[in-house]
């Protein structure tokens, strides 16, 4: 590429106070994200400065039932930051918490692009579908009915935060807005459309800029417009990127080695938390939840939950075809190792609680049917054999 | 005999087990994680290997027909459903219950003492298969993720895993007590392999007249 060409980006980069130094550094991220060896910079760096002169890229923001906390989490990535820059390749059209537009230009402003196609959707929050969709009106109307035309003519949706990828806390139980995720809203219509499901409460700005860089400037959209197969296959079961979602917490923990010492807190406040001990057993949910946080860490790589002295309550937990797989169904109350049972919507029980109930009565039944055994007088040996079954009586045999 | 030394291995990897993994459950004490878990770990392969052994013996080893008997049958067979155990299974539930006076007829084995350890190999083998759902190394195999799915997530897989740990539980002491509770013959044999006199039907499940032959 030219050097004139690359200006165009570096410029922006300067006007922003970050140096070509600091943009390397941050394809090497990339690169890492996307399990890249070192010598793809020099490509993604390439990619990006060739964007930079390209049309940008249509997106959509479309918020379902949204806290806006994801969008808190990319917002604060508002320091001059190249992750910005990235991410103004992308030219949303349409973002109703920030954008500019609002009223029929901005509702006129989405219709156009989803007539046209072609774009990518990034949604946000749950999909709400009960009361006959009326649980989340937009514009005046039931957002699940627009909702079908906005993922069907949509390139590559990017489901960003737990609620979009499978209704999040905002599905928990009892669920009365019937809230899920995008991936299931598109399988109850038929609609093919690849998604990228990017879990945790809220998403990591990182993980959503690695993915812009992977599907629209590394070649993970076809001549078509469409996701490419190669894209796809490095999705999980889940839908997740393996490389960001394919090891748990656990797995790459600082706190360890005191998990394998035995060194535990108990309680918080204590001598163990000052430590630093493992939190095991104030039910953290590392060992069960696969994504990258230790490694990639939060808020500009400052630290992350455990790190901060606080068990990772489970919130990279998805499961996006599965009613009631939501992060906060399976970890809540956060602080137990495992999780309470619904008995009904309003009303759970601790497994533990559960198993010893049953367990007690168990064996109480044995201790009452011992004494009876006792006092029937059968312990030594049994009862006397009957001489011929009781089947064989009925019929008329024997005596 | 050979029965015996499975027996013997089963009761102790059991044993191991279900300590192990309360402690993982949750650690009471500090200090034992590591051994812990490396404890689950060999000992859920060592219950596995056993457990198919058996069953693959079973074809193979002949058995006594009854307690006490010196007739033998492949072991099979004494353990699936026989002519004997035709229509005796509610006359067993009434015994149990007080219901009824004399001891059922049966076969080496009663309807329900059957049932409870024909169903305890598939459970044996469901418990496996949670472990290994949770278990780092294979927990992302696509045989395992998809049984997680259904079950909605590696929590409620941990959950299943400590729920059948408690039906486990519950199977041991009922099984130990009707095992003993009319004397303890059958824990002479299975323990220390000395026979005894016996029961008192033969292999057809008539009755005979007192001891062994
Ligand atoms: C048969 C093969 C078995 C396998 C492959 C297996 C495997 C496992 C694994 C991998 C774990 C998780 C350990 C960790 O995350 O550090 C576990 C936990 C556990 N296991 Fe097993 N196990 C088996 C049998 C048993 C048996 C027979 C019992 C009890 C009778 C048992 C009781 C438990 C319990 C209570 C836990 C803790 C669950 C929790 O609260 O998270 N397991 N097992
Ligand atoms: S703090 Fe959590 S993730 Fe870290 S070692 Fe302990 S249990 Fe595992
Ligand atoms: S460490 Fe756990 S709770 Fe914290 S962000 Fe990661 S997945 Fe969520």
């Amino acid at each position: 590429m030219a050097h004139e060409d690359c200006e165009v980006l570096y410029s922006q980069l300067a006007a922003r106070g970050v140096t070509r130094r600091d943009f390397l550094r941050f394809c090497g991220s990339v690169a890492a994200l996307l399990g890249l060896s070192e010598t793809m910079v020099p490509r993604i760096a390439a990619a990006v400065e060739s964007a930079a002169l390209k049309p940008r890229v249509p997106a959509l923001w479309i918020n379902g039932g949204a806290c806006t906390g994801c969008t808190e989490s990319m917002a604060q990535l508002g320091s001059p930051d190249v992750a910005t820059v990235v991410l103004d390749l992308l030219s949303v059209n349409y973002f109703e918490t920030i954008m500019m537009a609002q009223g029929e230009d901005a509702e006129k402003a989405k219709a156009d692009l989803a007539a046209a196609g072609g774009y990518v959707l990034v949604y946000e929050g749950t999909v709400m579908t009960g009361f006959d969709g009326n649980a989340l009106r937009v514009a005046g109307k039931p957002q699940t009915e627009e909702l079908p035309e906005l993922c069907e003519k949509a390139a590559a949706i990017l489901a960003v935060g737990s609620c979009a990828v499978d209704g999040g806390w905002v599905a928990a139980r009892p669920n009365p807005a019937e809230g899920i995720g995008i991936q299931q809203f598109c399988e109850d219509h038929d609609i093919a459309t690849p998604i990228i499901n990017l879990p945790t409460c809220p998403v990591n700005p990182e993980w959503v800029v690695a993915m812009v860089v992977d599907v629209l400037f590394l070649g993970g959209l076809d001549e078509q417009g469409k996701v490419a197969q190669a894209l796809v296959d490095k999705l999980d079961d889940f839908g997740r990127p393996k490389l960001i979602f394919g090891q748990t917490i656990h797995d790459n923990c600082p706190r360890r080695g005191h998990f394998e010492n035995g060194e535990f807190v108990y309680e918080f406040g204590s001598e163990e938390e000052a430590r630093g001990y493992c939190l095991y057993a104030v039910g953290c949910k590392g060992p069960q939840t696969f994504t990258n946080c230790p490694i990639v860490r939060w808020n500009e790589k400052a630290t992350w939950c455990v790190e901060a002295g606080a068990p990772c309550i489970g919130c990279g937990n998805a499961n996006p075809l599965s009613a009631g797989g939501n992060w906060v169904d399976v970890g809540a109350p956060f602080l137990n190792r495992l999780p309470d049972l619904p008995l009904s919507d309003t009303t759970t029980v601790q497994p533990a609680a559960a198993a010893s109930v049953v367990g007690a009565v168990a064996a109480g039944a044995l201790l009452v049917h011992g004494i009876g055994m006792k006092a029937a007088g059968r312990m030594d040996g049994g009862a006397p054999y009957e001489e011929i079954r009781e089947s064989d009586r009925k019929k008329g045999g024997g005596r | 005999m050979v029965f015996v030394l499975t027996h013997w291995i089963n009761l102790i990897a059991m044993v191991c087990l279900a300590f192990s993994g309360f402690y993982i459950h949750y650690p009471f004490f500090p200090g034992f994680m590591g051994v812990a878990r490396g404890m689950h770990f060999f000992f859920m392969f060592v219950i596995i290997i056993n457990l198919t052994f058996r069953v693959v013996a079973a074809f193979f080893v002949k058995t006594a027909v009854s307690l006490g008997s010196r007739e033998v049958d492949t072991d099979i067979k004494n353990w699936l459903p026989q002519k004997a155990n035709r229509r005796q299974l509610w006359p067993w539930i009434k015994y149990y219950l007080f219901l009824k006076k004399d001891h059922p007829l049966g076969a080496k084995y009663g309807v329900l003492q059957k049932i409870a350890y024909i169903v305890t190999f598939p459970l044996t083998f469901i418990m496996a298969y949670t472990g290994f759902a949770i278990w780092g190394p294979t927990m992302d195999w696509a045989f395992f993720t998809a049984g997680v799915s259904w079950v909605g997530g590696y929590m409620y897989m941990r959950v299943v895993h400590y729920f059948l740990m408690w039906v486990f539980i519950i199977f041991t002491a009922i099984h130990a007590y009707l095992a003993n509770v009319e004397g303890f013959a059958p824990s002479a044999l299975i323990f220390a392999w000395k026979e005894s006199e016996g029961l008192h039907f033969d292999k057809e499940g008539n009755p005979m007249s007192g001891a062994s032959h």
